[in-house]
């Protein structure tokens, strides 16, 4: 699965390397330059959050669900906006005080994932990023580098 | 920032402003007075003896990831260009746990296995490589002394609108109060005085929110205000289009993985088990702190097409003159206050990073350790602060060129050595190397090119936006051209620390 997560990080680079590519076109950037940034910029953040998360090659399922459901979330939202027409003039519809498209990116981007990112973290914490047996071998860990440093000396 | 040093303050020499800036500095004495007896060494003195709380950290953290940007120039950002400006603190919603997942548990263990204290320390430690050590460190002066010279005059300004001081003194007065108890309690004062500045901070951001939304008759009706006039400023990427914006929130949201003043405080943790609730506390204190910047900048914009306000002059007046006409003058002292306190928590961090580089890891880097760090790490304090210092009186615009790479020069030469170095076994010391000096090449050329307007990428594109995507694929490809050394690469505590 580390193998999987990571190649996700690697296109999710490559994918924004090519949105920024884009940019470069003669005649101004291409249609599919955002799309691209969209997408790979998302997927970055939420592969590293894998990638990070990750102990000893595997992710419970929760984490799964948690980063594929925030990329679908965040990055949807992006390619909403994209490709939704724009409504934002006068008697534009709004969604919670803002026109549509922008409360969409707001919103899903910038308010949802406070509610469940922090969640996820710290209801895993103790079964999948920490424990006090982890926390004694780093200790033991300590111990060793100690006693070598001193040998060394 | 920038927007903030391209022009004076309105004049804020009344009676109140005064009064409660006073108050506020005279806390921040007392705080670093009391911190400053508990510095006894140089672990004190850089990762603050390792011994701080939950609380604390999530406080200091923020206190440190804001500078007067969030409550200046920022502002004056999104009444410029609308919501394309909020796609720089956007990532906020996610960027605390993405670090607490990447980074957090693996510095701090790697604080606790090997008593490291810096972040090149933690490349170093990786790759068990003193070049990429001292490549980090470089990479990391360079940019502090640019962010140090920027805030430094932007705390001037501020100085100079509440004290009618002159815009030098300002200067020169900020640098000694913060060198004070920098110098003297280094990040042990700090960050004690940052637990009370990003407080001053939340509350100023929080009551200033209410005043925003009520002088525009509610968000509904300042949106219907604002559409009517500028269709694309409400927008989802505001006056800037969707690369430009998208392109923010990659370099803020990835690139929050490679702040040096952010990250390195994850050491400072006395308790690694805390870290449970760390990404809901920062997120939380972070997303209150960040209201201000969007709703005074939107609120502004409103007041200005209804008819109510003059449009601005400059953009960075945004902030002075929505709290001069819409708020009590006790709030706007608060607010004022609040600024100080961002640039004076952020200017404590780039210092404490900054003489640790000096003192620490260029030391090291040459196979040389220092043997008083916490008297050495003193005087390279003052001397950063000074050269500072004099960079920002002296170098009118240069000073806003110098601060507008730290966050991608950061970005670009940490994120992929450390960020992903210590999540994949896979990456080697020629990747890491690699990906470094690429950050620093491309920053500083791209930046200076643009500067002396020689060249300039296309509109919507970054040079931070472009050295960080590039720096990630150099690592990525180096690493797998040098993939047979990776294995032989890692000590084994160092190992255990990205397994557990």
């Amino acid at each position: 699965m580390k193998r999987l997560v990571l190649t996700l990080v690697i296109v999710s680079c490559v994918t924004v390397g090519i949105g920024y590519a884009g940019a470069f076109f003669p005649g101004g950037e291409p249609s599919w330059s955002p799309w691209c940034l969209a997408i790979g910029t998302n997927g970055a953040l939420m592969s590293l959050m894998a990638l990070g998360a990750m102990r000893r090659g595997s992710l419970p399922c929760t984490l799964v669900l948690t980063f594929v459901g925030m990329f679908l979330l965040c990055a949807g939202a992006f390619v909403a906006a994209l490709a939704l027409p724009a409504n934002e003039g006068v008697g534009g519809a709004l969604l919670l005080g803002l026109p549509l498209r922008t409360a969409i990116v707001l919103y899903g981007v910038g308010v949802v994932p406070i509610f469940i990112l922090p969640f996820s973290y710290a209801l895993t914490f103790d079964s999948n990023t920490l424990s006090d047996g982890d926390l004694e071998r780093v200790r033991a860990a300590h111990a060793e580098f100690v006693r070598r440093a001193g040998t060394e000396l | 920032m920038i927007a903030l040093l391209q022009s004076s303050l309105p004049t804020l020499t009344q009676p109140k402003i005064v009064g409660v800036a006073l108050v506020y500095f005279a806390i921040v004495a007392v705080i670093a007075t009391w911190a400053t007896r508990r510095t006894k060494n140089a672990n004190d003195f850089f990762v603050a003896g390792a011994g701080i709380g939950l609380w604390t950290l999530a406080i200091a953290k923020m206190a440190a990831t804001l500078s007067g940007f969030a409550f200046i120039g920022g502002p004056g950002l999104v009444y410029t260009i609308g919501i394309g400006a909020v796609f720089i603190i956007l990532p906020g919603a996610i960027s605390n746990a993405l670090g607490a997942w990447v980074l957090a548990k693996k510095m701090r263990l790697l604080g606790e296995v090997r008593g490291l204290i810096t972040v090149p320390d933690a490349i170093g430690a990786r790759y068990r490589s003193r070049a990429a050590q001292g490549l980090s460190a470089v990479g990391i002066l360079i940019a502090v002394v640019g962010y140090m010279a920027t805030n430094l005059l932007a705390l001037g300004l501020v100085i100079d609108a509440i004290f009618g001081t002159g815009l030098g003194a300002g200067i020169w007065i900020g640098t000694a109060i913060i060198l004070t108890y920098s110098v003297a309690g280094g990040i042990l004062a700090g960050i004690y005085t940052d637990v009370f500045q990003g407080s001053v901070m939340a509350i100023a951001s929080a009551v200033v929110f209410f005043f925003a939304l009520k002088s525009g008759g509610g968000m509904d009706h300042l949106s219907q205000t604002i559409m009517q006039a500028d269709a694309k400023y409400l927008g989802p990427w505001g006056t800037i289009g969707p690369v430009a914006a998208i392109s923010f929130f990659f370099v803020f949201g990835v690139g929050s993985l490679g702040q040096p003043h952010v990250i390195h405080k994850f050491y400072m943790l006395k308790d690694p088990r805390q870290l449970k609730w760390y990404p809901l506390l920062m997120t939380v204190a972070l997303a209150v702190t960040q209201l201000l910047y969007v709703s005074v900048g939107v609120a502004m914009k409103g007041l200005v097409v209804d008819g109510a306000l003059l449009p601005l002059v400059k953009a960075d007046q945004a902030t002075p003159t929505f709290l001069l006409h819409y708020t009590p003058t006790l709030v706007a002292g608060l607010v004022f206050s609040g600024v100080a306190a961002a640039i004076m928590a952020t200017v404590n961090s780039f210092m404490s990073v900054g003489a640790a580089a000096l003192t620490h890891d260029l030391p090291v880097a040459f196979g040389h350790r220092v043997t008083n760090e916490l008297r050495l790490g003193r005087i390279s304090t003052v001397v950063l602060a000074v050269i500072a210092a004099g960079v920002a009186q002296v170098s009118g615009t240069l000073v806003a060129f110098l601060g507008i790479f730290g966050w991608g020069l950061f970005a670009s030469t940490t994120v992929p050595a450390l960020a992903i170095g210590l999540n994949w076994s896979g990456a080697t010391r020629a990747g890491a190397i690699a990906s470094i000096a690429t950050g620093l090449g491309i920053t500083l050329a791209g930046e200076t090119l643009a500067y002396f307007k020689v060249y300039s990428l296309p509109t919507g594109l970054s040079v931070s936006g472009l050295s960080l995507i590039t720096s990630l694929l150099v690592f990525f490809a180096v690493s797998r051209l040098t993939s047979a050394t990776a294995a032989g690469q890692i000590d084994p505590d160092i190992k255990l620390v990205m397994e557990v």
